[in-house]
């Protein structure tokens, strides 16, 4: 009686899925999606709840929503939350079930969700991958040109010292693919640096792009006698927190090179605080959440979205980070330029725009996240 | 057939009915809210159709799978806090080991995998029958060193998987609006756990699970079921570990979030957290229940992270529900 309870139940399920299902329109592609509107757009971020980058890209993918108007973009549904390749799999299948006509989404892994993104391509939804690439043929790519990121930072760090020194070479997430690019253009300027020695290793020592690991690792280091036989540091963005363990430990700075995040640019335009550091901040801009948004809609309306070349995989368009250093009064100025934007969190980067590729005033960022 | 003939077996197929929905209650309440959650979604997103179904059934299969796994060891009186990291481990040893290997070789995998949940499962039982500490501490302990070889297998997420098995988890069989991976999810359980639950093992977990001094008064070997609780468990997160790799085609060594959403599903799926009581299709069905509620809760645009709320006040009143329950029981 038990088991015929069970197999009655299961009918039941079956009996529902039938209902839904069969009286369910399957998303077929649409030809006429093209050039008219307004669209609705998927957004999934898989991970970084919290984490300054994370919170900004998607504050800039509203603001896109926003400057588009409803006349483009009827509107934005956001699936942020920390999860893993399955969940973020899920995630993406909600929102193909939701109708939308274009997902944006920061992938946990370039091929893990490959399957959802086909499913997507079937229904003639446009899929656009963002901070980092992702292998599906039909998806286009949109990141900041992260070996370039790495490369400029440590060149100038390396020059900083003369080409000669010993560099402690703090880094992200393991396995994340902007790490593992970053770690090509830093190791493309080792190699032309060779006075150069990396510690603790040339694979060097990973934060987990988590402030509390970064300052633990710091005190550490510190405490271990380590730091005194340094002469820089390369950071992947969590230069702050590395900067004010150092100030808690009483020692003399040595030239850092990090990302524009907004503590650690402050940190370098505040001498009384914080006096004889030297160092650069690399853009590694967050709007890639808006620009997504922007290469979405640009899709959807035929236009033509000119894919970077030397990007090393098709669909892919790089962006080109910029640095800035406080060694000279003009560097400083420029500095200071960055910080313009109120109500900024410390913890975002502070490049706030793409030139081409987003529509809002980058003072709106802040105030797209409120209530979300 | 006489009149009287005929009531009497209307009356006995009338008191039938009405045993098979008692006994199966929750869970036939469980599929009336998945009704309600499902209906919603069409109500509120009308294109919701054929194509979201296999998603759904795609999506939940690795958390389903685990709350399988989770159900068996709490029916028995235990728990598990093991199982996300048994996943990540087996999830990592499969994707590496079938990674640019041919298809064929994927059984063997498949095969050896289920045999290394089978061990992780059998560690998990030895150490809480030997040790006596309570399972929780042990289980708790062991999902650290299971993550750990996990990341030392693979530090980085990646390797693949054979073509058939990314197959299994993915679209329709027969008729579009029955997903293959449920199909699949429900064989694969049934071949494994119907056996077992009909047989004098199945009756130990149970009955080690209500009372565990009678059990051994009535000539249950305790430490030995409750031993093979963790073992079957543990086949079960080899296979949670398989669904992860076959939905995603990689192996990640960090856990996800399966160990406490499969104690959650576990309780909304009506097996008492004392033990004894339960069953796995409930489990199972809890899986679709809260993954819908998401679905609805992303379709009228709702902040993700509500949904996790929501999940957590639908726990407790289920608890409450419960126990009120079980006090109404009490006083009759």
């Amino acid at each position: 009686m038990r088991q015929l309870g069970k197999a009655r139940a299961l009918a039941a399920l079956v009996a529902i899925a039938v209902v839904v299902g069969a009286c369910g329109s399957s998303a077929t592609p649409s030809a006429s999606a093209q050039s008219t509107g307004p669209f609705a757009i998927g957004y999934s971020n898989g991970g970084g709840v919290g984490n300054g980058f994370r919170e900004e890209q998607v504050c800039t993918a509203k603001a896109e929503v926003a400057a588009l108007g409803t006349s483009k973009i009827s509107g934005i549904t956001v699936i942020h939350r920390n999860t893993d390749a399955a969940g973020q799999l899920s995630d993406l299948r909600d929102l193909i079930a939701k109708n939308v006509k274009a997902i944006v989404f920061n992938p946990n892994d370039p091929d893990a969700l490959n399957p959802a993104l086909a499913e997507a391509h079937k229904a003639g939804i446009v899929t656009v991958s963002v901070d980092a690439y992702v292998t599906d043929p039909n998806t286009w790519n949109l990141y900041n040109n992260q070996v370039k990121y790495a490369y400029l930072g440590a060149s100038w760090l390396f020059k900083q010292l003369g080409g000669k020194g010993t560099v402690w070479y703090t880094r992200g997430l393991a396995g994340h693919p902007a790490d593992s690019d970053r770690d090509i253009g830093f190791k493309q300027a080792l190699k032309e640096n060779p006075g150069i020695t990396v510690v603790p290793d040339v694979n060097g020592v990973f934060t987990g792009w988590d402030p509390k690991t970064a300052t633990q690792i710091t005190n550490d280091f510190i405490s271990s006698g380590q730091y005194d036989k340094i002469q820089g540091i390369w950071a992947s963005g969590m230069g702050a927190q590395i900067v004010d363990a150092i100030k808690a430990a009483n020692k003399k700075f040595v030239p850092i090179a990090d990302a524009d995040i907004g503590a650690f640019v402050k940190q370098l335009l505040d001498p009384a605080d914080y006096p004889g550091l030297v160092g650069a901040a690399v853009t590694n801009t967050a709007s890639v959440g808006g620009a997504g948004v922007s290469m979405a809609y640009k899709l959807l309306t035929g236009q033509t979205v000119t894919p970077s070349t030397g990007a090393g995989r098709p669909n892919t368009v790089l962006l080109d980070p910029q640095i800035l250093d406080n060694t000279t009064d003009q560097g400083k100025a420029d500095l200071q330029k960055w910080i313009s934007v109120p109500g900024m969190d410390p913890l975002w980067p502070l490049s706030l725009s793409i030139p081409g590729w987003t529509d809002y005033n980058p003072a709106t960022v802040p105030s797209s996240c409120k209530g979300a | 057939m006489s009149t009287t003939a005929t009531l009497a077996s209307r009356g006995r197929s009338l008191v039938g009915r009405r045993d098979v929905l008692r006994r199966n209650g929750w869970t036939f309440g469980l599929l009336g809210l998945l009704a309600v959650l499902l209906l919603f979604a069409k109500i509120v997103e009308p294109s919701y159709g054929v194509l979201a179904i296999q998603g759904l059934g795609t999506s939940v299969l690795p958390l389903a799978i685990a709350a399988v796994a989770q159900a068996v060891v709490v029916i028995s009186g235990g728990i598990d806090l093991s199982i996300g990291s048994m996943m990540a481990l087996t999830s990592v040893v499969a994707a590496s080991a079938m990674y640019k290997q041919p298809d064929e070789f994927g059984i063997v995998v498949v095969i050896g995998v289920l045999a290394l949940g089978l061990a992780l499962g059998a560690v998990n039982g030895a150490l809480v029958v030997t040790t006596k500490v309570p399972d929780i501490v042990v289980t708790l302990a062991m999902s650290f060193v299971w993550a750990g070889f996990a990341l030392i297998v693979r530090p980085a997420p990646g390797g693949g998987a054979s073509s058939w098995l990314m197959d299994l988890a993915v679209g329709p069989i027969l008729v579009d609006w029955i997903p293959k991976a449920t199909v699949v999810m429900l064989i694969v359980v049934a071949v494994v756990w119907i056996p077992i639950a009909r047989s004098r093992l199945g009756l130990s977990f149970y009955a080690l699970g209500s009372n565990a001094l009678a059990a051994f008064r009535s000539g249950v070997p305790v430490g030995r079921t409750k031993w093979a609780s963790y073992v079957v468990g543990g086949l079960f997160a080899a296979l949670g570990g398989l669904a992860l790799t076959a939905s995603t085609g990689i192996g990640t060594p960090v856990p996800g979030p399966y160990t406490l959403e499969s104690v959650a599903a576990v309780v909304l799926g009506g097996v008492s957290l004392a033990g004894g009581r339960g069953g796995v299709l409930g489990p199972m069905i809890a899986v679709v229940v809260l993954q819908m509620v998401r679905t609805d809760m992303t379709f009228m645009s709702i902040d993700t992270n509500l949904a996790i709320v929501a999940q957590g006040v639908i726990l407790i009143g289920v608890v409450m529900f419960g126990s009120l329950l079980e006090i109404r029981r009490a006083s009759r």
